[in-house]
Order: structure tokens, then sequence, then C-alpha cells
């Protein structure tokens, strides 16, 4: 390798951040240009810092090393740190992506930093099997919260704020109470991760939260639009099969 | 707790099969030995043993809801006495209808048996009365022990879960990942952490021999564990404690706090990158020790779910010991989190 590989460390305990310095700091192939102690900065740095490799821890405060992934606009190699997380762990190893147990030996790091090499030399980037990865999650039973990025600010959703999704192509638009967010997921992915009982999946292009439908009608035959609890009174198209989730769930 | 005859078919027979046996003896020697006649001793064997123990019965409940222990000698006197004379009076009553058709009214043979058969129901009310709460003493007996076996096996369970979040993963593994990190820069304190660790661990693992432990001492670990995970935390994690000086003699259930300090960390310090205040106070109350935990949490990114393992398995435990219900309580303001729990004392603590 003629040139260094810049790395960024994003990990929120002190001490492993200092070990882990501590081993890259002799690295031949190695060149820290910063670190991060939450997710909240580590997506910002990434972005602006366009690093060619990442440590990445999982469990970390805000958003987690895995909703990260899901924001970058600026895609590098990376290695995961994790204490324990046997989900992830069973993903990586579908995967194939290299992650460190901690606590971890410099000689482990060492082979991790030379898979990553190897990658980059033959034109490999697993960032695109990742992202793969965070949209199917094992053992997970629905998700409490969606991340996103407009322009440079993070938000985290609690699912609970949701009123509905709207299908775009490639993309998901997620209205809020205060405002809407793309997102770069499918519909199907939140169909799985959001939990029955509140969402519905109404329309090819709609789910709805249960607890912001106002009223239902019928506006042809056999065809219904449901009208949500907002100042606009939203109406959205539902289809047969929708209808049909919407009378189980609600019980009429 | 059930009628003991109602309850249990087999002494149900039993009681019936032994007035059974009691009544022929009494036919037997009424006939062919005193010489009565025949309807005389039915009418006599049927209203002693068996119209009595029908009535009998019911002096159940006059002990059930008089228990030795509540209740002083004097009252218990007192109540027993009117029970019976009530409970004889009916009975002879009954006795006396039964006996009308077939006795002539100048037959004094009734009057004459008028005091014997008093004595006789007053009798039996007292042997009665020896029976019934020698059954209710067994029951007790069974149900208590039947009580702590349940408490036992939850206890069991409590260690178990204890001993598994001991060795939560994340806790263990990210403790060793700093001893690690702390071998390079601070050997020393990679030193302590160690030991700290290792008494911590030690602790759990030998606190199934009591149930009930000094309060300083399950403070000593809770201090153990919040010093372990400061190591890992910093400046994030900050723990403060008012704790009035008589309380550390108070009792309290073996490792019932780590797992309340488990979870505010959990869902406290983990979840934000914002300092952390865990701020626990404890007060004496008369025999009550009153220990509160309270702990920000970061509202924006943690949404709570309901009660956990942990805090259920807690409330369990507190229930069976104590027998009382709310003893602890659960309040989530907006950005922060308060358990309260109350430890009831024998004795006041002072």
């Amino acid at each position: 390798m003629s040139e260094k590989l810049q790395t960024l460390i994003i990990e929120d305990e002190e001490l492993a951040r200092n070990l882990l310095r501590s081993y890259l700091k002799d690295q031949p192939d190695i060149e820290i240009i910063g670190e991060c102690e939450n997710g909240f900065d580590g997506v910002k740095a990434i972005n602006e810092k366009k690093p060619d490799l990442v440590f990445l821890d999982i469990q970390m405060p805000k958003i987690t090393g895995f909703e990260m992934i899901e924001l970058l606009d600026h895609k590098p190699q990376i290695i995961f740190t994790t204490a324990y997380d046997q989900y992830a762990l069973k993903a990586f190893e579908l995967n194939a992506v290299d992650y460190l147990l901690k606590p971890f030996s410099k000689e482990r790091m060492q082979k991790a930093i030379e898979k990553v090499i190897h990658h980059i030399q033959h034109n490999e980037n697993n960032i695109e099997k990742l992202e793969e990865m965070s949209n199917f999650r094992p053992g997970e039973e629905f998700i409490d919260r969606v991340v996103v990025k407009d322009r440079h600010k993070i938000h985290i959703i609690t699912v609970d704020k949701i009123r509905y999704i709207e299908s775009l192509d490639d993309y998901v638009m997620i209205y809020t109470h205060d405002g809407r967010h793309m997102k770069q997921k499918t519909m199907k992915y939140f169909e799985t991760y959001l939990d029955p009982k509140n969402f519905i999946r109404i329309h090819r292009s709609f789910i709805v939260q249960v607890d912001n439908i106002a009223e239902i009608q019928q506006y042809e035959k056999e065809s219904y639009v449901v009208i949500l609890k907002d100042k606009d009174k939203t109406k959205l198209k539902v289809s047969k099969s929708g209808y049909k989730k919407i009378k189980e769930v609600l019980h009429f | 707790m059930k009628h003991p005859l109602t309850n249990n078919y087999r002494l149900l027979l039993f009681y019936a099969l032994f007035w059974g046996v009691i009544s022929i003896i009494n036919i037997a020697l009424n006939v062919g030995w005193y010489h009565q006649p025949l309807t005389y001793s039915l009418l006599d064997t049927g209203t002693n043993y068996i119209l009595y123990p029908l009535l009998g019965s019911s002096i159940w409940y006059s002990i059930r809801y008089n228990s030795l222990e509540v209740v002083t000698i004097g009252r218990l006197l007192l109540f027993h006495f009117i029970a019976a004379s009530i409970l004889c009076a009916i009975w002879v009553y009954i006795s006396f209808v039964i006996y009308r058709p077939f006795i002539s009214e100048d037959d004094n043979r009734l009057v004459n048996d008028l005091p014997f058969k008093i004595f006789l129901g007053y009798l039996m009310y007292v042997i009665y009365l020896v029976f019934f709460y020698a059954v209710n003493y067994y029951q007790s007996l069974k149900e208590k022990i039947k009580k702590e076996v349940e408490y036992k096996t939850l206890l069991r369970e409590a260690e178990l879960q204890a001993l598994k979040s001991q060795i939560n993963p994340h806790f263990l593994f990210n403790s060793l990942n700093s001893i690690s990190s702390l071998t390079v820069s601070n050997p020393e304190m990679a030193q302590e952490m160690v030991i700290n660790l290792s008494t911590f661990m030690r602790y759990s693992l030998m606190h199934n021999e009591k149930e009930m432990v000094p309060f300083s001492k399950e403070l000593e670990n809770i201090k153990l564990y919040l010093g372990i995970e400061k190591v890992r935390f910093g400046k994030k994690l900050n723990a403060e404690f008012e704790i009035d000086s008589h309380c550390f003699e108070a009792e309290i259930p073996n490792m019932i706090l780590q797992p309340l300090f488990e979870n505010a960390i959990k869902y406290g310090v983990y979840e934000t990158t914002n300092q952390v205040t865990i701020n626990t106070t404890c007060v004496c109350e008369g025999n009550l020790l009153k220990i509160r935990i309270i702990n920000d949490y970061d509202a924006d990114t943690v949404k709570r779910k309901g009660e956990g393992i942990g805090l259920r398995n807690i409330r369990q435990r507190m229930e069976i010991l104590y027998n009382q219900p709310d003893l602890l309580k659960i309040i989530n303001h907006k950005t922060s989190f308060e358990v309260q729990l109350i430890i009831p004392q024998k004795q006041a603590v002072s």
C-alpha cells in the first residue's frame, strides 16, 4: 500500500478508545484521523472526513452502529467492535464482514486490517452487504424507533410518533406529527418490523398507525378511504386486503 | 381456608364413620345393657350423635375467624361461651321437636335428661374446639410450608437471574475490555478493577447462604458495582447516596437492589451522551426502610417498555416475603425514572 488508511474510531467508552488507539499507533498502514464518542458525531465525521476505514462500536448511546450505517453518504470499510450481541454476531457470520469481540488482541486486530486491505485491493466493499444486513433483523421482534437524516440533522423517531408511511419507489416517506422524513428502506421492511397491532398496511403504498385513524369512508362500491386525525384530514386509499386487515385490528 | 370436612372427602368419610360407630355402640348399650325401649334409644342416639355432629361442624367457623394469636384470651373465652350457648340452645330445641311426636305428655324423661343434655352440648363443643384448632393449626402449617417452598423456588430463580445479570455479557466483557485497556495505561488501576470485579462476583455467588443481609452489606455491594461501571463510563455516570446512618442495620433481602441499579444504568447511562445521575435516598420510618432510586434518562432515545423480568422478579419476591402488595413502586416522570422500595423491619430501627 502506498498510502496509509485514513482511519476513524467510533467508540463511546474512553478506555476502549485508548486501547484501540494504542494498538493502532504503530500499525504501518493506519493513520488515525479522528475519534468520536457517539453515533451522531460518527455519522457527521464519516460524511465529512470520508475515511477509508472505521472501527465502529455497535452498542452506543443515541444511535447504534447499525443504525449509523443507514445514514452514511460516504461508505468506508468497517470493522465492528462489540462486547456481546448475539444477533449481530449471527448477521456477521452470514455476511462475512469482519468484527472484533471485546476484549480482543492486537494480533486479531491486525488480521482484520489485513482483510480490509485485501478488500480494498480487490475493489470490494462490504457496505452493501451491511445495508442488506440492516434490512434483516434476526431474532428481533419489532423495532421501537427509526433513525433518519435530513440534510445534516439526525432524527430519532420513536415508532409511536409515526402517523403513516408512504412508499416512493426506492424510498419511503415517514410522516410524523412534526414533519416528514425520507428514508431508504422498503415498505416490506416496515410492514415486517412494525408491530401489526399498531400499524396496518392498508394499501400497497401506505402503512398507517391505528390510533391515527379518525374514520373510514366508503367512496365507491367496494372501495374505501381512511381519514386521519390531523387538521388537513388526510385521506388515504385502502385496498381490499387492507380493508380486511383494518376490520381485524379494530374489530368491527 | 375452606372447611376441612367439605374440603377433604376422606376426612368427611372418616367423620361419618366415627359417629356411625359411636351411634351403633350407643344403641347397643341403651337396648342391651340399660334395657331402654328401641324408639327412645334411636331418638337419643339420633339427637346426640347424629344431629350434634351435623350442627357441630359449623364450630369450624367460630374458630376460623378467631385466631388464637390475634384475640385476647378473655375475649376468646367469652366468644366461645356465647357460641356454645347458642349452639346448645338450637340443638336442644331441635331435639325436643324431634322427640315430641314419639313421647307422651306425662313422660318426664325429657325433663330429667335436660341437664345432662346441656352438659353434653357444652362438652362436645369443647371437644370440637380442640379438634378444629388442631386441624386449623395443621392446615396453616402445611400452607406455610408450601409458601416457603414457593418462596425458595422463586429465590432460586432470582439468584439465577442475578447470577445471569452479573454475567450480563455486556457488563462482563466491557469491564474486561476496560481492564485490558488499563493494563497498558494504568496497571495499578487495572489491578484494583480486577479485585473489585472479583469481590462483586464473589458476593453474588455466595449470597444464597442467607436470605436477609444487613442493609450496609447490600449497599457496599452496590457501590462496588457502580464503581466498576464508573471506570467504564467515567464522568457520564454520577452516583449520589443520601443514607440515614441508622438505616445501616436494617435487614434487607439480598441481591434485591442490584437489578434496580442495573436497570438505571441500562436505560439511563447506556442510552445517552449526557451525564446521568443515579440518586439513592434511604430513610427509616418506624419499622419501615424506605429506599428511593431516581435516574435521569433521555426521553428522545428510550421508549421504556413495561416491567422487565428484573422488576417483576423483585415484585414477586417482595410479595412472597412480606405478604403485602405495593412494596415496590415505579414512577415514570418525563425525564427521570423513580423506583421506590419499602422493606418492612421486624423491629423499629432507631
